[in-house]
């Protein structure tokens, strides 16, 4: 079998795009005809319509149509500069809810309850100035304690409303998006109603780790000065509740001394607790009272009072050489 | 040269209000009792045992109607919410001070040795059991047994 040329095939596809082609004309020559057959009908058609058309339009130009339509076109045109087409689409959307409320509204019932308020609103020159008493009285009245049933469903239904409203924008990807923009920036809340809220707590300075924290005004006052002497022992002077005038003439062996005058045997435990309160007291000038002493020892309430019986933080206190704690807890 | 008690001092505590404004005073009068050696009973009747009721102790409130050293006139503090919003800033003042919530003063007392009690006809009257108490209260007793314990003590009633 001999095998078709190239130059048949490319001629056999031109001669089929030529029948489509002039089968498409005839097409659009019968279209043609028709169309002006048709205008050709409709010319007396036309003639007549339009007369009947400009005697209406003239018309309906006496009866001011035209004057309205020029001034709903202004309103259409300032309706259309303040919304935007996506104002539109959401209208579109909400639309069918629109016409529910409205339908709902206009129910006779509820514009009798309308009329009726709207009644009191025209005679509120009339109505009497009323105080707490007495609007506590008035609550007594049935139609008011009706009333306020009514206005407390409302308000019920209204709350519920905002929240639906409030959760849908922040489930909104925008406002996920702005909130999460606004906790890596730290951006300061929008401000309401002028409450003025105070800046946050600048972060703490560096030095504040080094030194220890100065315990809370329940705990005393600073005390610097020694305190005034009411009695010398072995050369070293007490206050008059028992404690060293002057701290910084504590001594270890002074320590062991003033703990057996206390009953106290000096061990490890008690060593542990008494250079925290020597050190607490060094940086603070404050000594510290039984619940700071735990919080820093890691010793509980009670092996203090063991360690130390009866009033343990003035206990400890003398044996460190520091002033009475002066705070209740 | 010392001047802790050495002699056999006690003082007997009877609590019998509930808010926490109304807690603090026999919680930390018991405390200061025990720092200063001497020993401390506490005996919790009617509202009072709201202190040492597990469900309770974390929610005490504060009442500002007909507190006349509250500042708030008694028509504006009997409203709702308004007790438990002085509640809440009370907690947040007493937190810079450091002082303790009352669970913790309660422990603080008990491992400090004063012992908790609480009064059986009030138990009674509110349909509490002992396991609706916290575990630091020491035993259910009633008012003659109280006497008995604190003999000899000072009595204070808050």
């Amino acid at each position: 079998m001999e095998v078709p040329r190239p130059h048949d095939h490319q001629l056999a596809a031109v001669s089929a795009k030529l029948d489509a082609l002039s089968q498409q004309v005839g097409l659009i020559v019968e279209r043609q005809r028709k169309t002006e057959e048709l205008f050709a009908e409709m010319t007396p058609i036309l003639k007549l319509a339009m007369g009947v058309a400009s005697e209406r339009l003239g018309d309906l130009e006496r009866r001011g149509y035209f004057e309205f339509a020029t001034e709903m076109l202004k309103v259409a045109d300032r309706v259309v500069t303040g919304f935007g087409p996506s104002d539109v689409r959401q209208l579109g959307d909400a639309i069918v809810g629109i016409l529910e409320t409205v339908r709902a509204m206009t129910q006779p019932e509820v514009l009798a309850v309308a009329g009726e308020a709207s009644a009191v609103l025209q005679n509120a020159d009339q109505a009497e100035p009323m105080g707490i008493l007495g609007m506590v009285r008035a609550t007594r009245d049935d139609d008011v304690q009706k009333g306020m049933a009514v206005m407390m469903e409302l308000m019920r239904h209204v709350g519920r409303a905002a929240q639906l409203v409030s959760d849908k924008r922040a489930a909104s990807p925008l406002e996920q998006k702005r909130s999460k923009l606004a906790t890596i920036t730290g951006a300061k809340k929008k401000k309401v109603l002028g409450v003025e809220r105070p800046a946050p707590a600048a972060p703490a300075a560096p030095r504040a780790q080094a030194e220890p924290k100065a315990p809370a005004a329940s705990c005393g006052v600073p005390q610097t000065a020694p305190s005034p002497v009411a009695a010398v022992l072995d050369g070293v002077g007490f206050s008059a509740d028992g404690h060293l005038a002057d701290p910084t003439q504590w001594t270890a062996e002074l320590a062991v001394k003033i703990a057996a005058a206390q009953g106290v045997g000096m061990s490890d435990a008690h060593w542990k607790v008494v250079e925290f309160v020597r050190a607490d007291f060094e940086a603070t000038k404050v000594s510290p009272n039984i619940r700071r002493i735990t919080q820093a020892t890691g010793v509980t309430t009670k092996d203090l009072y063991t360690l130390f019986p009866k009033a343990p933080a003035r206990t400890v206190a003398k044996i460190a050489g520091v002033p009475k704690p002066a705070g209740c807890i | 040269m010392s001047n802790i008690a050495t002699s056999k001092r006690k003082v007997a505590i009877i609590a019998s209000h509930g808010g926490l404004d109304e807690a603090y005073p026999s919680l930390i009068l018991a405390n200061a009792a025990r720092q200063s050696g001497i020993e401390a009973f506490v005996f919790f009747t009617f509202w009072g045992l709201d202190i040492i009721t597990e469900s309770k102790v974390d929610h005490l409130h504060v009442n500002l109607a007909g507190n006349a050293s509250s500042g708030m006139p008694t028509m504006i503090a009997g409203l709702p919410g308004m007790e438990s919003l002085a509640a809440k800033m009370m907690r947040k003042q007493m937190e810079e001070l450091e002082l303790p919530s009352v669970r913790e003063m309660l422990q603080i007392l008990d491992e400090s040795g004063a012992e908790l009690y609480a009064c059986e006809l009030a138990m009674k009257m509110f349909k509490r059991s002992k396991e609706d108490l916290l575990p630091q209260v020491k035993d259910v007793i009633t008012a003659g047994d109280f006497y008995d314990l604190a003999d000899g003590a000072q009595i204070i009633f808050t």
